[in-house]
């Protein structure tokens, strides 16, 4: 058995059905004490679902929850050393802030003058001191957000739990909450279960992320890992941008792959382990508009995969500006990073350059069997 | 030449709004201040002679000299107030199960459920009760032949019949509003609640009782207003005993054709009513817009 002091969080097997629809498909995991773990998974994959029952309002159709080495099978929201923030806060409305975080102090039976003491040290923590006697709706979205956090950090909890909080909010506050949560879970050190859709908030902020689909998880690894290592073409196509093909083998060398894909485009990719792959299988090929070179003189390393282009489009978006290319031979469209270097200031719709990419930098996995 | 525009521009606006308004100011006016003020008019005039009558106090002293008079005014604010509270102890859980614990069809069917008795009108409901309570009716039938009683039962004619009608034909508009108020508070604030380590108790106190309070103090209001101002109920469930005010009321102008007297109880009976809500709104710290909107 894992050793319990390690591990804030464990859940083994959890299964979680509506009538013969599984939302929660046997998911296990342990969580590290004080770190920072995500749910990454698109929208109705379950991510609520498998929260909702950490939290306690739902409860497992089999499989068991263990926080801090107690088993939560059949044990209250009120009484589990967990709080949630959730998805649009659900800050009380006929309370003020301080009131907000002095809610759960006061369920604890804790007096009032260190509950006043504790909320003016909590608020703060989270650098909202001297706003305790303002109304809800006086709060901006990003003051909201931090008071949905304290309201739960107050309570020292084993584990706080976020269902999308930065969801409601507008892009350029999303992005700075997120440096911002990211230093609030360090500063408290209270290990954080984060679930968003969103792959850059789970990229950016987490220690450890899963990737979720269908109710499973599918990998499970720190950011770096899910982006260079995926495990499957779920994780390589939601996590990061991705061209996506899909190809057959045409050959079989000692360290790469000849594929072809459905527009005649011939490429060099890398191996997978799976055995059962012949020359005929269907496989999905990815690659990363970063990964791709532009050059306009052509370089000679023969395993690489070197193909003529035309610019189709130029998509500028300051740093992450991307050209949409078109193969000459096969018509295949690719995503190619655009460096906003003074070597390619000048280029334009309609010309011809040269691109490469090293067949390592092509991820092929086995073509999945279409769910149905 | 900009201000001249702007006040040009903003005439007829006025004068719309004010034919919009027009129907309504009409009805307020004629049907509710009007004969309000003319009631007020007649209960200060006194008779001093045959067809001949003085302004002056003598119907109000006649009020407060004549212990039957106001002792049944008092019974009659008591038992409302009483029967609005216990209106609202029945309804709050009802409402609070229709609107939080049922989902999809059984949700909307249980609501129908509570508003199908007010599709007829109050006198064949009460008849109705009357059915059930008198000593030959159903209920005292039945307890007979079960052989609990050895005789015949009158249900009729007790303050408890009087409160059971009360509180019966006025959770309707008790339950209205409650469910819809219910219904808009988001449960994640109620799971919050519990998430942050409140038990059933201070979830209900601290979250769903402030959400509810406009709905509950509007809802107070209605039924004390319907309540203090029933005639039917009270006369048929409560018979010679029920000492109802507005069956004083009737009396002085129907019986004893005094209407100086009846209408000063009018303006008594006004006067306690908007009194009383006032109160209310005092003590709950709310107020009237906020109430009624
Ligand atoms: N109470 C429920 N009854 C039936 N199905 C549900 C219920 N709650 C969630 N589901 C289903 O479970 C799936 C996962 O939902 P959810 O966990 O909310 O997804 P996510 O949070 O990842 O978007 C959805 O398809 C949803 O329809
Ligand atoms: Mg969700």
């Amino acid at each position: 058995m894992l050793n319990h002091m390690e591990f804030d969080l464990q859940c083994t097997d959890i299964v979680r059905k509506f009538d013969d629809f599984t939302a929660v498909d046997h998911v296990s995991f342990a969580i590290k004490k004080g770190s920072f773990f995500s749910i990454l998974g698109p929208s109705g994959c379950g991510k609520t679902t498998l929260l909702r029952m950490l939290a306690g309002f739902d409860n497992p159709t089999s499989g068991e929850i263990i926080i801090k080495g107690k088993s939560m099978n059949g044990v209250a929201p009120n009484k589990r050393p967990v709080n949630m923030v959730f998805q649009h806060l659900a800050l009380f409305p006929n309370m003020n802030v301080s009131e907000n975080i002095a809610y759960g102090l006061h369920r604890q039976g804790i007096n009032k003058v260190e509950i006043k003491h504790r909320v003016e040290q909590v608020l703060a923590r989270v650098n909202l001191a001297g706003s305790g006697n303002k109304q809800i709706t006086q709060l901006s979205g990003g003051q909201k957000q931090r008071i949905a956090i304290a309201r739960c950090l107050v309570l020292n909890p084993d584990v706080l739990l976020l269902d999308e909080p930065l969801g409601a909010l507008d892009l350029k506050l999303r992005e700075h909450m997120k440096v911002e949560l990211k230093q609030l879970q360090q500063e408290f050190e209270t290990t954080f279960v984060y679930i968003t859709h969103d792959q850059s908030e789970a990229l950016v902020m987490s220690d450890q992320v899963a990737v979720m689909n269908h109710g499973q998880f599918q990998q499970v690894g720190d950011p770096q890992q899910l982006y260079y290592q995926p495990d499957n073409a779920f994780v390589a196509g939601f996590v990061g941008d991705s061209n996506k093909w899909s190809a057959s083998v045409i050959d079989i060398l000692p360290d790469s792959l000849k594929v072809k894909t459905t527009t005649g485009l011939i490429l060099s990719v890398s191996k997978v382990d799976n055995k059962s792959l012949i020359i005929g299988s269907e496989v999905d090929i990815f690659i990363r508009p970063e990964a791709v070179h532009i050059s306009q003189q052509v370089t000679a390393n023969l395993q690489d995969n070197h193909l003529n282009i035309k610019i189709n489009n130029i998509l500028f978006d300051g740093a992450n500006s991307q050209l949409l290319v078109e193969e000459q031979n096969s018509g295949e469209e690719i995503k190619v990073k655009l460096p906003q270097t003074a070597e390619f200031m000048h280029l334009q719709k309609g010309d011809k350059l040269q691109i490469s990419f090293p067949f390592q930098q092509v991820k092929t996995f086995p073509k999945e069997l279409e769910v149905s | 030449m900009k201000t001249i525009g702007t006040a040009n521009a903003r005439t007829p606006i006025k004068l719309g709004l004010l034919l919009l308004l027009c129907p309504i100011l009409l009805w307020l006016f004629l049907l509710v201040i009007l004969p309000q003020l003319t009631m007020l008019n007649i209960s200060l005039q006194e008779r001093v002679a045959p067809r001949i009558y003085e302004y002056g106090f003598s119907n109000f002293i006649a009020f407060f000299t004549e212990p039957l008079y106001w002792n049944t005014f008092l019974r009659t604010a008591i038992m409302s107030i009483i029967a609005t509270i216990l209106t609202l102890i029945i309804a709050f859980p009802i409402s609070y199960y229709i609107a939080k614990m049922l989902r999809g069809r059984a949700k909307g069917l249980l609501f129908v459920l509570c508003l199908i008795p007010f599709w007829v009108s109050e006198l064949v409901r009460t008849y109705g009760w009357m059915i059930l309570l008198r000593e030959s009716g159903v209920i005292s039938t039945f307890l007979q032949y079960i052989g609990l009683v050895d005789g015949p039962i009158e249900f009729l004619y007790t303050d408890a019949t009087i409160m059971l009608g009360l509180v019966y034909s006025s959770m309707l508009f008790m339950v209205v509003p409650l469910t819809s108020t219910l219904d808009s508070l988001d449960d994640s604030y109620i799971e919050a609640g519990y998430d942050l380590g409140g038990n059933g108790f201070s979830v209900f106190w601290h979250i769903v009782v402030p959400h509810a309070k406009p709905a509950i103090v509007s809802g107070c209001i209605v039924v004390f207003m319907l309540t203090l101002g029933n005639y039917l109920t009270p006369i048929l469930l409560g018979g010679k005993s029920s000492l109802w005010f507005t069956e004083q009321i009737f009396t002085q102008f129907i019986t004893r054709f005094n209407w100086q007297q009846g209408s000063a109880f009018g303006v008594l009976l006004l006067s306690i009513s908007s009194l009383i809500v006032w109160l209310g709104l005092k003590l709950s710290r709310q107020s009237f817009s906020k109430v009624m909107s």
